[in-house]
C-alpha cells in the first residue's frame, strides 16, 4: 500500500471581490511509497508550494483528497514535518529551543525535548551551537537547524519547500549531500520541492514534473541512479539524459504557458 | 581616503585621534560635566548671577540634606511612587491586553485606531480638570492620569508589533500543529516583544510627565506638589533637587527596561 495518496487534488485562491478565482491546482494526483524520496519539479508558481501547504494541512483544498496511511489529513499534525525555504526559525529562540518546538506542543516533557533536540541536532553536526541564537548562524546552518526540528518530532514523511533556496549555489550542494547522508540512515518518507533540475534529479528516487498554472503532474519519472550517490554523479552520462528529458518538458511548459515573454520564464530555471 | 593614506605626515595624527574619542568618551563627558558644575558654582555662589534665580550645586546638595533629613522628600516621593506604581502596573497590563485585542480583530482596530491616534498625541494634562471631576483631588485622580498617560502608547505600540510578527514564525507554529491559543503564545507574543517593551519605555516618560504636572495642579502630597510649594516660595535649589530626583526616577526605571528587553529579546541585538 502506498504511503501518501493525493487524488483529484484542486486548489481555487478565492480571490477578492473584482477580480477572477485563480486555479492554482488542478487535479493532481500521484502516490509516494514507504521510504521514497520524491522531488517535485516545476516552474514557477505552478503551485509546487502550495501542494506541500495542502498536505501538511494549512490548506485546504477545494477539491480532492489527501491520505497518509490510509487516513485523509484534515489538520496540521506531527505525522508530517515542514521544512521551510526560509527557514522559519524563532530568532528570540536558541537553536536548541527551536529544535524542541515540535516537542513543546506534542507535549513532551522538558527532559526529554532536550535529550531527543540534542540527538537531532548531534545529526545535523549542530551539537556545539546549541545555545546559540539564529541571527549568529550562516543560511546553511539555519537550514540545518530548520531540519533537526522538523525530523525531532518523529515524523511518518517530511515535506520540504526548496529548502535550500535561499542558500548559495555551492553550500546548497553540501546541504544537499548531507540530507543524502541523513536520509541513507532511516530512510524517512520525503517529499522534496524544487524548482532546480539537477538538485531533483540528484536526490530523487523519483521525480514529479509538474506544469505551469494551473499545476498538473506532467511526468513522474524513476531515477535508476545508484544509491549512495556522490556530487560527481552529476556529470554522468545518464544523469544528463535525466536532466534533457526534465527539461524538455519544463520548456514546454514554459512556452505553451504564454507567460514567458513577460516573466522570462526560461532565465528563472536553472539547468 | 586613499590620498590621507598616502600622505605620512597625516597618519600619525589619525592614529592618536581615534583611540581618543572611542576610549575616553566617558571621560570626556564626564569633564564637560564637570566644568559646567563649576562654572555654575562660581557664577551661583559669587552672586555673578542672583543665587535665588539659579542657585548652585553646593546650595543644591545642602537643600537636599535638608529635605532627606526633615523627611518632607521621602513622605512625598513615596506618594508619588506609590501612585506611578498603583497606574502604571495596570497599565502595562491592560494596554498589552487591548493592544493584542486590537491586532488580532481587525474590526475592533478599525474602529478604535483613530480614537487612540488622537489620544496619542493629545497633551494628557489638558485632561486633568475632567479627571479630577469623575476622581475626585486625591490619589485617584493621580493614578487615573498616569494609566491614561501610560496605557496609550503600550496600546499603539503591541498592535503595531502584533501586526509586524513574521508571517514565517506563525506559519512554522501551525505546522507543528499549535491552536489558536498556542500561536499566540509561542509566536505572537515573543515575536511582538521587543515592540511591547519600546511601547512600556515610552509608556514610562509620559506617565512621569502627567503624574508630575497633575500633582502640581491638584494634590496636597507629592514631588509635584513640592515643586509647587517651592516655585511659590521662590526656592531655585529645591527645584532643582526635586526635578533632578524626577529625571533620576525616569532614568532608572528606562535603563531597568531596557536591562528587561535584553534579558527577554536578546536576539534585537543582532538581527
Amino acid at each position: 500500500m502506498s504511503h501518501l495518496v493525493v487524488d483529484g487534488l484542486r486548489l481555487v485562491y478565492d480571490q477578492s471581490a473584482g477580480r477572477e478565482d485563480f486555479l492554482a491546482l488542478d487535479n493532481v494526483d500521484f502516490e509516494i511509497g514507504e521510504g521514497e524520496f520524491v522531488t517535485i519539479v516545476g516552474p514557477s508558481g505552478c503551485g509546487k508550494s502550495t501542494l506541500l501547504m495542502l498536505i501538511a494541512a494549512l490548506l485546504r483544498p477545494s477539491a480532492g483528497t489527501i491520505r497518509l496511511n490510509g487516513k485523509e489529513v484534515g489538520s496540521p499534525g506531527w505525522d508530517r514535518a515542514l521544512v521551510f525555504q526560509d527557514f522559519a526559525l524563532l530568532p528570540w529562540r536558541t537553536v536548541l529551543k527551536n529544535v524542541e518546538l515540535g516537542l513543546e506542543l506534542k507535549g513532551l516533557p522538558g527532559d526529554a525535548r532536550r535529550e531527543i533536540a540534542r540527538r537531532h541536532l548531534a545529526m545535523v553536526g549542530l551539537r556545539a551551537f546549541e545555545q546559540h541564537y539564529p541571527h549568529q548562524l550562516s543560511g546553511g546552518m539555519r537550514q540545518r537547524v530548520g531540519i533537526a526540528r522538523a525530523l525531532s518530532v518523529e515524523p511518518e514523511i517530511l515535506l520540504m519547500d526548496e529548502p535550500f533556496g535561499a542558500l548559495d549555489a555551492q553550500i546548497r550542494q553540501v546541504m544537499g549531500s548531507e540530507l543524502l547522508r541523513i536520509w541513507e540512515r532511516d530512510r524517512k518518507t520525503i517529499l522534496f520541492v524544487t524548482h532546480d533540475i539537477d538538485e531533483a534529479i540528484y536526490l530523487a528516487d523519483r521525480v514529479i514534473v509538474m506544469s505551469a498554472s494551473p499545476g498538473r503532474v506532467v511526468r513522474e519519472i524513476s531515477v535508476a541512479l545508484d544509491r549512495p550517490r556522490r556530487l560527481e554523479i552529476r556529470n554522468r552520462p545518464q544523469f544528463s539524459a535525466y536532466r534533457e528529458e526534465i527539461w524538455n518538458l519544463l520548456e514546454e511548459q514554459i512556452r505553451n504557458s504564454g507567460s514567458w515573454e513577460e516573466t522570462n520564464g526560461a532565465a528563472s530555471f536553472e539547468r | 581616503m586613499a590620498l590621507l593614506r598616502s600622505n605620512a605626515s597625516t597618519a600619525p595624527l589619525l592614529k592618536n585621534r581615534v583611540p581618543l574619542v572611542r576610549v575616553q568618551r566617558p571621560l570626556v563627558g564626564a569633564l564637560a560635566v564637570g566644568v559646567f558644575l563649576a562654572a555654575w558654582q562660581i557664577i551661583g555662589s559669587n552672586e555673578i548671577i542672583r543665587s535665588d534665580l539659579i542657585s548652585y550645586p553646593s546650595e543644591i546638595v545642602a537643600t537636599l540634606g535638608e529635605m532627606v533629613g526633615s523627611g518632607e522628600l521621602g513622605a512625598n516621593l513615596a506618594v508619588t511612587l506609590i501612585e506611578f506604581i498603583e497606574g502604571f502596573v495596570p497599565a502595562c497590563i491592560l494596554g498589552v491586553a487591548a493592544g493584542l485585542a486590537f491586532a488580532l480583530c481587525r474590526r475592533l482596530r478599525y474602529l478604535v485606531a483613530p480614537l487612540f491616534a488622537a489620544l496619542y498625541s493629545a497633551p494628557m494634562i489638558a485632561f486633568v480638570p475632567i479627571i479630577v471631576v469623575w476622581f475626585g483631588v486625591g490619589r485617584d485622580s493621580k493614578v487615573a492620569m498616569v494609566f491614561l498617560a501610560a496605557v496609550i502608547p503600550i496600546i499603539i505600540n503591541t498592535t503595531t508589533g502584533v501586526n509586524e510578527v513574521s508571517e514565517a514564525w506563525i506559519r512554522a507554529v501551525r505546522a507543528f500543529g499549535a491552536g489558536r491559543r498556542q500561536v499566540i503564545v509561542k509566536a505572537i507574543l515573543p515575536g511582538a516583544l521587543p515592540a511591547v517593551m519600546a511601547g512600556i519605555r515610552l509608556g514610562v516618560g509620559r506617565a512621569i510627565v502627567s503624574l508630575v504636572a497633575a500633582e502640581m495642579y491638584v494634590s496636597i502630597l507629592g514631588i509635584g506638589r513640592l515643586i509647587q510649594v517651592y516655585s511659590n516660595g521662590g526656592r531655585a535649589a529645591a527645584i532643582f533637587v526635586l526635578v533632578g530626583i524626577v529625571s533620576t526616577f525616569g532614568l532608572v526605571c528606562v535603563n531597568a527596561l531596557r536591562v528587561l528587553e535584553h534579558r527577554l529579546a536578546p536576539w534585537r541585538g543582532g538581527r
